[in-house]
């Protein structure tokens, strides 16, 4: 079962380096990343959403549906655990 | 109505707070609370299926920001189509879980209704969206949901949930990792826009290993043959609610991402001409439906039983992806709807048994189909479908099946499907055989008992048996109208 | 070749990171390792996201002094977009992280044991 999941672990390793040779370099100025959707979330934040700081800018008003998602995980892992982890009360209570 | 789109996913999500806070109140509260909100999402997705008809395909804007920059719902035939299926499902559901959760977890009924409309929302969320990092947020609130649903069940509940968390958070985070070799490569997290930039980059070795990691990640997360082995313990040790309700729409929805991924953001072009993906995923999938039918004739539990069939049904799914024509495509559109239907039948009619016997074992099964006639009925019906009878349902997405396979020259296809409507057949046969006979000793139903009346399900668990039954039966003699009105247009461009 | 390695060194830490927590998640047998592999796992991937924002030259994407008097130029400010995407990731790490630790505390309740070996002696 070791080797198994040893081998599984070096080919997914693998297949990843392999697509990684054709990623941007780091730190290149003119990575599709950096040139293809940003470039307006940084010229324009002032304008559009008077906020300084862009990761706001970007988190709470142009992709504020994701966030509205997040909150919601983190609303489910809390219900999650009450479910998962609350025992009915026994008769007696044992004092710890 | 044009806020319909966004009022599917919304309504469940805020009805989740007030029955929180209206069920810590007041217990009795919760159960109608649910069925007004799945009721009013499912009316708004019957009211954006009737848009997507008269007007189009619909693109809504979240926050009025024009995508790629904010986040867009784009709402074609594919998706319109597969939002009224959840809801019917979920509301089909929460109708059938009132008796039998107050049998199998009576402190927790609150918190049990907000996951499940949780899980609803994180279902529809993921159908109607149209970014990718929307999609991958989505999910993780349906498979958080899912988690602590399978983990409220009986004796090997919290070790087969902890296995199927291992399992999907390999899956989330290979879809996470594909996502982002995209967005290196490309600069945008839209499905439209991505379907633009890609085809420029198709020789690029990113986009060929983005790809693979999403095959792995859905196939993961949908139960595709070699990495099922989550699928069976989970959902025989949940709770029969939460099977009936995981079981017919997990597979669905990772299917429905399968089709967005492999053929809209991806072109048909680059899944068949320059990878050989459909290729794979054919074989595969063969090898799924035979595997699925062949271990379910091995087990004596007739709830695990099922989950094997569920397994050559997510086999059936994959086909028809694979075979990369319009027919098989067709067949799997279709079979989307028709297996959502089986699935949830059988799992109900097992869930009733449990509920009034307690037993499930199929040598136990003798002499039900005195006590509980309509239940047996309808499972007979439903097994017809899954054999491939006409007129029932399941019949009509098989012959499409059948024809894409024919169409694309693959004989070993048409020989597994008839192999397997065949080991469905014996499958089937043997319990439906078993609960027709006289009962002995140590059988659920006991030799003294036979004299006594009929002990059906609950009405409430009766009710929803018995619509599903006649949604199969009606689904089948509709289904050429349905294929005319709308998979004709939900198949993806380039066939 | 050695040019390959050092310009996009970045992506070979964070893969081999990966790989290890993937091994961890798959290889071991008790459950607590399962779940920091888990953990390792998806920390590499958010680095691995974080790591294609930055720029050389560029410095922190929040623009200081003054409101709007000056222009913005989008090459001295490091891409905004992965980092908001990391975030939401984070958080859903977290809640993973929640949810299992919470599926393990009833597991130990019921079989007294972490060990997968161990308990699946007990379904035999």
């Amino acid at each position: 079962m070791r080797v198994l999941a040893f081998i599984t672990v070096i080919i997914t390793g693998l297949i990843l380096i392999y697509g990684a040779q054709d990623l941007p370099n780091w730190g290149d100025p003119n990575s599709p990343a950096s040139l293809h959707v940003s470039p307006r979330y940084i010229e324009k934040t002032m304008e559009e959403t008077a906020t300084p700081n862009m990761v706001t800018s970007v988190l709470a008003d142009y992709r504020g549906y994701d966030t509205l998602g997040e909150t919601t995980v983190i609303f489910t892992a809390g219900i999650s655990c009450i479910l998962i982890l609350r025992e009915r009360k026994r008769r007696k209570k044992k004092k710890s | 109505m044009l806020q319909a789109p966004v009022l599917i996913v919304v309504i469940p999500l805020m009805f989740t707070f007030v029955a929180l806070i209206l069920g810590l109140w007041k217990k009795g509260l919760c159960y109608p609370i649910v069925l007004i909100a799945l009721s009013l999402s499912f009316l708004a997705t019957l009211q954006t299926l009737n848009i997507v008809i008269t007007s189009g395909t619909i693109h809504y804007r979240l926050g009025n920001w024009s995508p790629p920059w904010g986040i867009e719902y784009v709402v074609d035939y594919l998706n319109a189509f597969v939002l009224p299926v959840i809801s019917f499902v979920a509301i089909m559901v929460a109708i059938y879980s009132k008796k039998s959760i107050e049998k199998e977890l009576p402190d927790k009924v609150v918190y049990f209704y907000c996951i499940f409309l949780l899980q609803v929302t994180g279902f529809l969320g993921i159908v109607v969206t149209g970014d990718m990092f929307n999609l991958y947020v989505f999910l993780e609130i349906a498979s958080l949901s899912g988690y602590a649903l399978i983990s409220m069940g009986e004796d090997g509940a919290p070790i087969a949930s902890f296995n199927y968390l291992i399992f999907g958070t390999i899956g989330a985070c290979f879809y996470l990792l594909g996502v982002g070799y995209l967005y290196a490569a490309t600069g945008s997290l839209n499905m439209a826009d991505l379907a633009k930039l890609l085809p420029n980059l198709y020789g690029s070795r990113v986009i060929l290993v983005g790809f693979s990691f999403f095959m792995v990640g859905l196939a993961l997360k949908m139960a595709l043959f070699p990495l099922h082995v989550w699928l069976p313990d989970a959902y025989t040790h949940a709770p029969s609610s939460v099977s009936a309700l995981l079981a017919p729409l997990m597979t669905k929805v990772g299917a429905y991402v399968l089709i967005r991924v492999t053929y809209t953001v991806f072109k048909p072009y680059f899944s068949i001409e320059i990878l050989p993906a459909t290729t794979i995923l054919s074989w595969i999938a063969a090898a799924a439906i035979i595997f699925g039918a062949a271990m379910a004739l091995a087990q004596t539990d007739l709830k695990r039983m099922l989950t094997y069939i569920l397994v050559s049904e997510v086999g059936y799914l994959a086909l028809g992806i694979g075979l990369g024509n319009r027919n098989g495509l067709t067949g799997a559109i279709l079979h989307i709807l028709n297996d959502a239907f089986m699935m949830l039948a059988l799992f109900m009619v097992v869930g009733a048994i449990i509920y009034r016997y307690g037993g499930r074992r199929i040598s136990q099964l003798r002499y039900l189909h005195k006590k509980m006639p309509f239940t047996m009925a309808v499972f007979v019906i439903v097994a017809l479908s899954v054999i491939g009878i006409p007129p029932t349902c399941g019949f009509f997405s098989k012959w499409y099946l059948l024809l894409g396979a024919i169409n694309a020259h693959g004989w070993i296809f048409v020989a597994v499907l008839l192999v397997s409507s065949l080991l469905n057949a014996i499958l089937f046969f043997r319990v439906i055989e078993n609960v027709y006979l006289e009962p002995h000793d140590g059988d659920v139903v006991e030799n003294h008992d036979i004299v006594v009346s009929v002990e059906e399900a609950p009405l409430t668990m009766l009710v929803p048996i018995l619509i599903t039954g006649a949604g199969i039966l009606s689904l089948g003699v509709l289904s050429g109208k349905i294929i005319s009105t709308i998979i004709q247009f939900a198949i993806p461009a380039g066939f | 070749m050695f040019d390959l390695i050092v310009s996009k060194y970045n992506y070979w830490i964070y893969i081999i990171l990966m790989m290890i927590g993937f091994y961890a998640m798959i290889g071991k047998k008790n459950l607590i390792k399962k779940v920091i592999g888990m953990n390792i796992f998806q920390t590499a991937i958010i680095l691995f996201f974080v790591s294609t924002a930055s720029k050389k030259g560029g410095t922190l994407p929040i623009i200081m002094h003054g409101h709007g008097e000056h222009a913005v130029n989008a090459a001295s400010y490091i891409n905004p977009l992965p980092h908001v995407l990391m975030l939401t990731a984070i958080v859903v790490m977290v809640s993973t992280l929640g949810v299992a630790l919470a599926i393990l505390i009833v597991i130990y309740r019921k079989y007294h044991t972490l060990e997968e070996d161990e308990i699946l002696r007990f379904h035999k």
